[in-house]
């Protein structure tokens, strides 16, 4: 019997298995910690320590029982979730009006930005935390959400700012100019045609900012004082006491920090790639 | 209530550059008229049009519309309409929306937006597209989506830069003749930039030539075929393009091949060196049979049958030229074959004639 | 007497100078206007803390001594101040010099751990990356779940993936150690010595960055015309060599930003080594950035120490980052 001839974009058997094997092998590797997280979540306080690993055991939703209603947990997330929601939206207007300014207009203290925001990724945030600390302090900005807003935009937004301006630039300025003729100004233009196009970037500026405000530990820790304003990254930490972590509140804390940070995902991923490559392409 | 376009002695700098992209332009657009504005690529065409739209800084000196110096007022205070070279319709937005904008940013009423780009489809048969986005559309659509935007605005200038040079040659000349002919129906005041000189021949009332930013000469698209101001001019229109070259010149007559071509005396007058530059198209060359005091021979190369009309292309013989190419429009089927050797003529009245150093047009009659 | 002839805008009478800066501004407000945020924020607590940083390097500033004043409450509710008479005082390079010789701490430690681990997060986070994008880039089905699987370790926030894969590195009851047992191999226990505790934290962290860059590099893939590839074909380029000499220098751009990116962010990349090794064992694991927080939060607070490790790391991101930039050029890579 003759064999069909192989078309161009057809491959091998075997090549199409080891294409298949290895992207079933990172995929595991990629979700096998979520999903154990998972599993020992739901085991009872006791399996999850057992030196008898299992995968399943006694499945209860008794740990999750336990962080909603037994600890401030749902507080937390609340606080977090304004949090991250604030820094979403204040982190994407700041940097994408940054990124469109530096993408469209030559003005002096351009190139002097670009350097600042370099060396802004450069300088360790841990050691930035005691400065900041006393500039918030005499804001009166201490055990407040907004002191952790400012702060989780100033470590997101020149990330942000320069993808963003990545990809504005590959917005055809024809677009800018048929604007400019059609009677808007730059702020005009920048909100009702720049913006609409730019979605892609604004999606992984919007994924960006809120995963660095959601899970994040030190700044919580430092500049919230009060159990009840506590953010789920600094209030999980509760759970940690040095020599006898409380992995059945953990896991099910960990399993739920997730759920949000999920959503989020799922609606940016699709953008992910093409957002990200501008910034990528464009130094 | 058209109005006149006036640049003033408009000039532009690139910053970084020391050479002017447009230099010292001094152009009247009249009233009413639509303007081409040719030259070869890089010339600055398109940084003249943009000075006009107000995308470009102007270095020095003016640029009015009307009665309104315009030089330093933003683009959207201009009342300009501008057609892009790649269009820049809003991706965003469906095609009815594109020709809208500006009208909804101007603050009119939506009755009025509707009405007035459902006038515009009208015209440029766009009305079974209004819905859709531009990047469900032909090319063809979008240009017309291009030149709908514009109208809808009733402005005072339209601007177009090269809106046809993204179309099949085809579809190039029957939009040409449309976009002809709704400027004049409209009789809005329009620059239109170009690089093709057929386009620049069929569409303009005026032809302003720019050479290195450099405006060359304005004029009607005959006066530019049949009196060029200079050689580069005369090179520039025309296609098959003229002919031109630098022979010597004895007792008033140029030197060609073997061929002695009497000069007008005008021109000899005004001659300082011993060697002109003659020009004579296609069309002013006479085949001649056999021996004549004013005739050259020419090697043929290739001949261009067309049918209606035929090109040779040869070797002038024994010519002290740089280029020694030659074309010539001969009558339609019965073409001399490739490597014949025939003799031509110029007709006398048909010739240009310029001067070496300036390249300046010299006085024939 | 003189006549001004004014002549709309930009021809203001006044001094040239004031002229000059209102042209400029005309200009540029809306520039400005529009970065001005981003500025304010950066500068008042990024740029004003770090040159603060610089300057308290130089001092011997600490938890005891951080006060100008020293108050009192008196009786009638008011303070009464007095200069504290053991505020911090101006020590020269002394910081450096201690932090350099190994007097506090151990820097040449931490450097080392830094440098190895840096060096290999980002070799694994770019090479891993390339090789998932480079298989996603082909069309399969299925392709899409596969992109979007690969990508969730991303969207886990960085302490809960510490915390998953501390949990699965754990000596007692962690899924690695019996997965080894079970195949005979005496289990491991992870944080007891400096490498497998390295080791541990460099998977933990490759496996959160991993993602990153596979979508970089993914867009990068994309943006690579498909007639380069077509043209090394009919050329009789190779598989290999078509991923040779047409992938990998179409992907140059991003790559070189990629990776200038991955180091410095790795570098001072806390929450990892905080979290999964804590410096285990007995600080052997510790890198320059949790060295600095350590110093400024745990024991007696030594701001200006801490500040002097952020002056050390930021000055050699700097070096790096201009010799990298110096490179790149070198190559004819515009950057
Ligand atoms: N932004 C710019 N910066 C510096 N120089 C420029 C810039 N834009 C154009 N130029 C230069 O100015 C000159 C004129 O450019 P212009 O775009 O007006 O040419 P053009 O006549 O429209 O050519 P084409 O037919 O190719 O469109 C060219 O030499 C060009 O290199
Ligand atoms: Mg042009």
């Amino acid at each position: 019997m003759s064999r069909r001839p192989r078309g161009r974009d057809e491959r091998s058997l075997g090549a199409s298995v080891a294409l298949h094997a290895t992207l079933l092998t990172a995929t595991a590797i990629a979700l096998f910690p979520v999903l154990w997280v998972f599993l020992a979540s739901i085991k009872p306080q006791n399996a999850i320590q057992s030196s008898k690993v299992t995968l399943i055991d006694h499945p209860t939703l008794e740990n999750y029982r336990h962080v909603l209603f037994d600890t401030s947990f749902p507080t937390w997330f609340l606080n977090s979730v304004v949090v991250a929601v604030f820094t979403m939206v204040i982190g994407m207007a700041m940097s994408a009006t940054a990124g469109y300014a530096l993408s469209r207009f030559n003005f002096p203290g351009k190139r002097g930005l670009m350097w600042v925001f370099l060396i802004t990724q450069m300088f360790p945030v841990a050691i930035l935390i005691v400065p900041i600390y006393s500039i918030m302090a005499s804001l009166n900005l201490i055990d407040t959400k907004a002191s952790l807003v400012i702060a989780y935009c100033t470590v997101a937004v020149p990330f942000c700012t320069w993808m963003l301006r990545g990809y504005f630039d590959t917005i055809p300025r024809d677009l800018d100019e048929a604007a400019a003729l059609d009677g808007l100004g730059p702020f005009k233009t920048f909100w009702y045609v720049i913006l609409p196009l730019a979605r892609p970037g604004l999606a992984v500026t919007a994924f960006y900012t809120f995963l660095t405000a959601w899970g994040e530990v030190a700044y919580a820790i430092a500049f919230i004082l009060s159990d009840k304003k506590l953010t789920l990254g600094a209030g999980l930490q509760q759970f940690v006491p040095q020599f006898n972590p409380q992995w059945d509140l953990l896991t099910a804390g960990a399993v739920l920090i997730m759920l949000p940070a999920s959503l989020v995902f799922y609606f940016a991923q699709r953008h992910l790639v093409a957002g990200l490559t501008a910034g990528g392409t464009k130094g | 209530m058209s109005t006149p376009v006036v640049f003033d002695a408009a000039t532009r700098v690139y910053p970084g550059s020391t050479t002017p992209a447009v230099d010292s332009l001094d152009l009247e657009v009249r009233a009413g008229e639509f303007l081409v504005l040719v030259g070869p690529s890089g010339c600055g065409k398109s940084t003249s049009l943009r000075m006009l739209a107000g995308l470009e800084d102007v270095t020095s000196g003016a640029i009015r519309i009307g009665e309104r110096d315009v030089t330093h007022l933003r683009p959207k205070d201009r009342d300009i309409a501008m057609v892009f070279q790649s269009y820049a319709l809003y991706p965003h937005l469906t095609v009815g929306e594109n020709m809208g904008f500006a009208l909804k940013i101007a603050g009119l009423s939506k009755a009025e937006i509707t009405a007035r780009v459902t006038d515009a489809a009208k015209v440029l048969d766009l009305e079974p597209y209004l819905d859709r986005k531009p990047k469900a559309l032909s090319g063809g659509q979008r240009q017309r989506v291009a030149m709908g935007r514009a109208i809808v605005r009733e402005p005072q200038v339209f601007l177009m830069d090269e809106p046809l040079s993204n179309l099949d040659a085809k579809l190039r000349v029957s939009t040409r003749t449309q976009i002809a002919a709704l400027q004049r129906r409209l009789g809005i005041t329009t620059v239109y930039v170009t690089h093709d000189q057929v386009e620049a021949m069929t569409m303009g009332d005026r032809v302003a030539v720019l050479k290195d930013g450099i405006l060359q000469q304005v004029a009607a698209p005959l006066e530019l075929y049949d009196k060029p101001a200079n050689a580069f001019v005369a090179g520039f229109i025309g296609s098959p393009a003229m002919n031109l070259g630098t022979f010597r010149v004895e007792d008033g007559a140029a030197v060609i091949g073997e061929a002695r071509v009497p000069l007008p005396r005008t021109a000899t007058a005004a001659l300082t060196e011993s060697e002109v530059v003659l020009g004579f198209r296609p069309e002013a060359l006479e085949m001649v049979a056999g021996y004549a005091p004013d005739a050259f021979a020419v090697e043929v190369l290739v001949a261009e049958e067309l049918g209606s009309e035929a090109f040779l292309y040869g070797t002038l013989e024994g010519a002290s030229l740089r280029d020694p190419q030659l074309v010539a429009k001969v009558a339609p089927r019965s073409v001399p074959p490739k490597g014949s050797r025939v003799h031509f003529r110029i007709l006398p009245d048909r010739m240009h004639v310029f001067s070496p150093a300036t390249g300046e047009a010299l006085p024939t009659a | 007497m003189t006549t001004v002839i004014s002549a709309g805008p930009g021809h203001e009478p006044g001094p040239a100078r004031r002229g000059r800066v209102r042209r400029l501004l005309d200009r540029h407000w809306y520039a400005w206007a529009m970065v001005l945020p981003t500025v304010l924020v950066l500068g008042v607590l990024v740029l004003y803390p770090l040159f603060q940083g610089i300057y308290q390097s130089f001092t011997d500033l600490n938890e005891t001594n951080n006060r100008d004043l020293i108050c009192t409450q008196t009786l009638g509710g008011g303070e009464d101040c007095v200069p504290n008479p053991d505020r911090a005082q101006f020590v020269g390079l002394d910081n450096y010099v201690d932090l350099l010789t190994g007097e506090r701490g151990h820097f040449w430690l931490l450097l080392v751990n830094t440098v190895v681990w840096t060096g290999a997060c980002v070799f694994f986070h770019y090479t891993i990356g390339l090789g998932l994008a480079v298989l996603l880039n082909r069309t399969f089905r299925g392709r899409s779940l596969y992109r979007v699987l690969l990508i969730v370790p991303w969207a886990v926030p960085a302490f809960v993936s510490a915390f998953a894969w501390k949990f699965l590195f754990n000596p007692r009851f962690g899924l690695i150690n019996s997965l080894l047992s079970n195949v005979g191999i005496d289990p491991v226990d992870w944080f007891n010595h400096r490498w497998t505790s390295m080791f541990a934290a460099i998977v933990t962290n490759v496996w959160l960055g991993v993602p990153f860059m596979m979508v970089a590099i993914l867009g990068g893939l994309q943006s690579i015309p498909a007639d380069l590839y077509e043209a090394a074909e009919m050329d009789g380029a190779t598989p290999w060599q078509r991923f040779r000499h047409v992938t990998l220098p179409g992907l140059r751009p991003v790559s070189s930003t990629v990776i200038l990116l991955g180091t410095i962010w790795t570098f001072n990349m806390f929450p990892i080594i905080f979290f999964v090794t804590g410096g285990e064992p007995a600080g052997e694991t510790e890198i320059l950035v949790t060295g600095a927080f350590r110093a400024a939060f745990e024991g007696l607070r030594n701001y200006s120490l801490a500040a002097t490790y952020g002056v050390l790391i930021l000055s050699m991101l700097v070096v790096y980052a201009a010799m990298y930039r110096r490179v790149l050029r070198s190559k004819g890579e515009v950057w």
